[in-house]
């Protein structure tokens, strides 16, 4: 641990970058995680159906969006780390949150790529794939903080 | 006590280096690490302890203990390499990796590496593997440490993928099993072919699959042979291989999804001490169906002796000796008291189950105004075991587990959002325990209303409340909890769950039992507290709770844990960058 502090003291700031990782999209097709850069800044939402904090951080952004839409371009994607147990109850749960676009980590192998461990957590990308930002965990009124994290990026 | 202190001395730390970087950039490529540290300090509590529920002496590895994660990969383009260091300064109590390997050891440490090339149509991967075929009933290999599980494949894979049609993946190695690294290879491969891309057709998806997978244990055969037992012959393991096949076809269109697979052991296979060895096999139906804001599932599974160990032991496997995954079905609940007695499977102790379950789920809303919403959400599932023998009694499968649920969530407006839940569930308590010729169901009915209030852009109030009415096993609980956060960095919380009902049901109940003059004497009513804070700060979060934990079954995605009842100070950190 006091190794760890070691190296974080002193370190350059610089974005990492997306990475590579194949997993499920809404229509049951695998596509890379690397497919959803197309030059639009947008927010990264690692949930699962048992994660009521997410769940809730998903529905605020989603209250938010016609809002924030009128300000700044960007998008919104789901990632559901739920896995064979329940992901077919994720694909029913993101029919309420239409214009996401979501994507199920059914191993959990783009949570790991991330290095999220515990849910909500949530990155700003920009349009190149650059992380800028991520947080982890929600408490209600901290998706503004994304909001003036994405309206910095336009 | 000196540790714990330690730990909060490091933490502390951190909170000094908290204005450093986010990300490391390493010449061309850059590097992130991610740091998970759970810690509990287990206190004396003397009114579990005069109850028999909390039993210090049974913590041999002292008063504190602490699971560690720590996680570096360093990535330079397509190319990326990586280790992660588990540790157990000593380990959590309750975790299988303990139980089943009975560690006296206090200190305990286990690395995973991996390299990998990633590219566009293929990819290679040397060292620690994670990977599922299809739903990954035939093969799984994963980490989750809620549960302390990983049984990461120590080897090889390579994949292939020609134009969306046709994918192609090889694997083998030797499995993680709990702090140890298991002796029998297990090798695997996967096809999957995408017929609609074939025809290209792109609307939907018609796809069929394959998976082959085999395990090798020197001397399995020898340790598990065929034998006659009063009178009857018990099948013994075959060979030193087990072959695993299984089929899958995959239909979506507009809404619609209908997934199949069927997987065959081909072999005997040893998988508990109750049963004799034999072939095992499972079917899994399950049904999507989305249209607007409504949307369906319905799964269906029947499954005989499929659990398929990394090794094969004359006693006991835990949770995490499996190289395949058939995950629990029935609702994984959130809400505490519906989360009293999860539903854990019966196939452990009967060799196998059937059923399914259905989720119901509709919003009402008003496209215009986002910030009002009505949401529904219906769930019902049934388990019932299979007919099997116990002993040299033949038994007809009967229900082990029942659960119908419904709750309504209502936004309405920005600042106030209400959930009304209601859970009926219906479980055979001897089941749970062992394979018993006799059912003794329990039935509770739990309710629950959750509100939030969100005073102002920063400030808001959670109130949770609920309550279990049950005629039998441990009667009436009630629950509260009250949380309050500051947005986007402190959350403050207090709960408390109370059984507060008095009951003796059969040779189950809160009856204390004593001893000296064989009857009940008195019950064991207790409160199970606990308060909380949570801090977070961009790529760090911390947690500090101190309470009461009941002993109960842990459930994380399809597998559970037992938990010894506990009370302690609980400190858990997570860092990545």
């Amino acid at each position: 641990m006091f190794l760890m502090l070691a190296v974080m003291v002193g370190v350059s700031a610089s974005a990492q970058q997306l990475p590579d990782v194949k997993i499920e999209n809404q229509e049951g097709k695998i596509v890379s995680t690397k497919s959803v850069v197309d030059g639009t800044p947008m927010i990264i939402s690692f949930w699962s159906t048992t994660c009521k904090p997410c769940i809730m951080e998903l529905n605020a952004i989603y209250s938010n969006l016609d809002e924030w839409l009128e300000e700044a371009d960007f998008k919104v994607v789901a990632v559901s780390v739920d896995d064979a147990r329940s992901v077919s109850r994720a694909r029913g749960m993101v029919a309420n949150w239409d214009g996401y676009t979501c994507l199920f980590d059914k191993n959990q192998d783009f949570k790991r790529a991330m290095n999220v461990s515990l849910t909500p957590h949530t990155f700003i990308v920009d349009g190149k794939g650059n992380v800028v930002y991520s947080h982890s965990g929600y408490t209600p009124g901290s998706e503004q903080e994304l909001f003036e994290k994405i309206k910095k990026l336009q | 006590m000196k540790k714990f202190l330690l730990s909060i001395l490091a933490v502390a730390s951190v909170f000094v280096a908290e204005e450093a970087s986010a990300q490391i950039k390493a010449g061309e490529g850059q590097v992130s690490i991610a740091l998970e540290s759970n810690n509990i300090y287990y206190a004396p509590d003397k009114r579990m302890v005069d109850l028999g529920l909390d039993k210090p002496n049974d913590r041999i590895r002292g008063n504190f203990g602490s699971n560690d994660y720590l996680k570096v990969d360093y990535t330079l383009g397509r190319f990326s390499v990586g280790v992660q260091l588990d540790g157990y300064l000593p380990g959590l109590y309750g975790y299988d990796m303990y139980t089943y390997q009975q560690r006296n050891s206090k200190l305990t440490a286990f690395l995973t590496k991996y390299v990998q090339w990633e590219d566009q149509n293929w990819g290679v991967r040397v060292g620690d593997i994670y990977d599922q075929f299809g739903n990954g009933l035939i093969f799984r290999t994963y980490e989750d440490r809620n549960l302390g599980f990983n049984n990461s494949l120590a080897g090889a894979r390579a994949y292939y993928n020609f134009n969306n049609m046709v994918n192609v993946k090889v694997l083998a190695g030797m499995p993680r099993l709990y702090d140890v690294r298991s002796k029998n290879p297990v090798w695997g491969a996967d096809l999957s072919l995408s017929i609609s891309d074939m025809a290209g057709w792109y609307d939907g998806l018609i796809s069929i699959e394959g998976s082959y997978v085999g395990r090798y244990q020197k001397g399995a055969a020898e340790l598990f042979p065929s034998k006659e037992e009063f009178g009857t012959v018990v099948a013994g393991v075959d060979g030193d291989v087990v072959n695993m096949v299984s089929g899958r076809a995959n239909f979506e269109y507009k809404g619609f999804s209908l997934r199949g697979e069927y997987v065959q052991k081909l072999n005997n296979d040893k998988f508990s001490p109750a049963l004799s060895a034999s072939k095992g096999n499972v079917v899994n139906v399950d049904l999507g169906y989305n249209y607007k804001r409504f949307s369906a599932s319905v799964t269906f599974r029947r499954q005989v002796n499929m659990t398929a160990p990394i090794e094969l032991v004359e006693n006991g496997i835990g949770g995490g000796n499996t190289i395949n995954y058939i995950p629990l079905i029935t609702r994984q609940h959130t809400y505490s008291l519906a989360n009293l007695n999860p539903y854990r499977g019966t196939s452990v102790h009967t060799g196998g189950e059937v059923g399914g379950q259905i989720d119901l789920y509709y919003s009402l809303r008003n496209p215009k105004v986002r910030s009002k919403y009505w949401n529904f959400h219906a769930n019902f599932s049934m388990f019932n075991t299979i007919d099997h023998k116990l002993g040299n009694m033949d038994m007809e499968g009967r229900n082990a587990w029942i659960d119908f649920n419904f709750d309504v969530e209502r936004q309405w407006n920005k600042s106030v959002k209400t959930t009304l839940f209601y859970s009926y569930q219906r479980w055979d308590e001897e089941i749970n325990h062992y394979d018993a010729a006799v059912a003794h169901y329990c039935d509770s009915h739990i309710f629950v209303a959750d509100v939030t209030y969100k005073i102002n852009k920063k400030h808001s109030l959670r109130v949770e409340l609920q309550y279990l009415n049950s005629n039998d096993y441990e009667g009436d609980w009630l629950a509260g909890t009250i949380e309050y956060n500051f947005a986007p960095k402190f959350s403050f919380y207090v709960s408390d769950m109370w059984n507060c009902e008095a009951m003796q049901d059969g040779q189950y109940g809160n009856g204390i039992w004593n001893p000296d003059t064989l009857e009940y004497d008195g019950n064991a009513l207790l409160h199970y507290y606990q308060v909380g804070a949570t801090f977070t700060h961009d790529f760090l979060r911390l947690q500090l709770s101190y309470g009461r934990n009941r002993a109960g079954y842990v459930c994380s995605g399809g597998s559970c844990r037992y938990q010894p009842a506990y009370t302690g100070a609980n400190l858990s950190l997570t860092l990545s960058f």
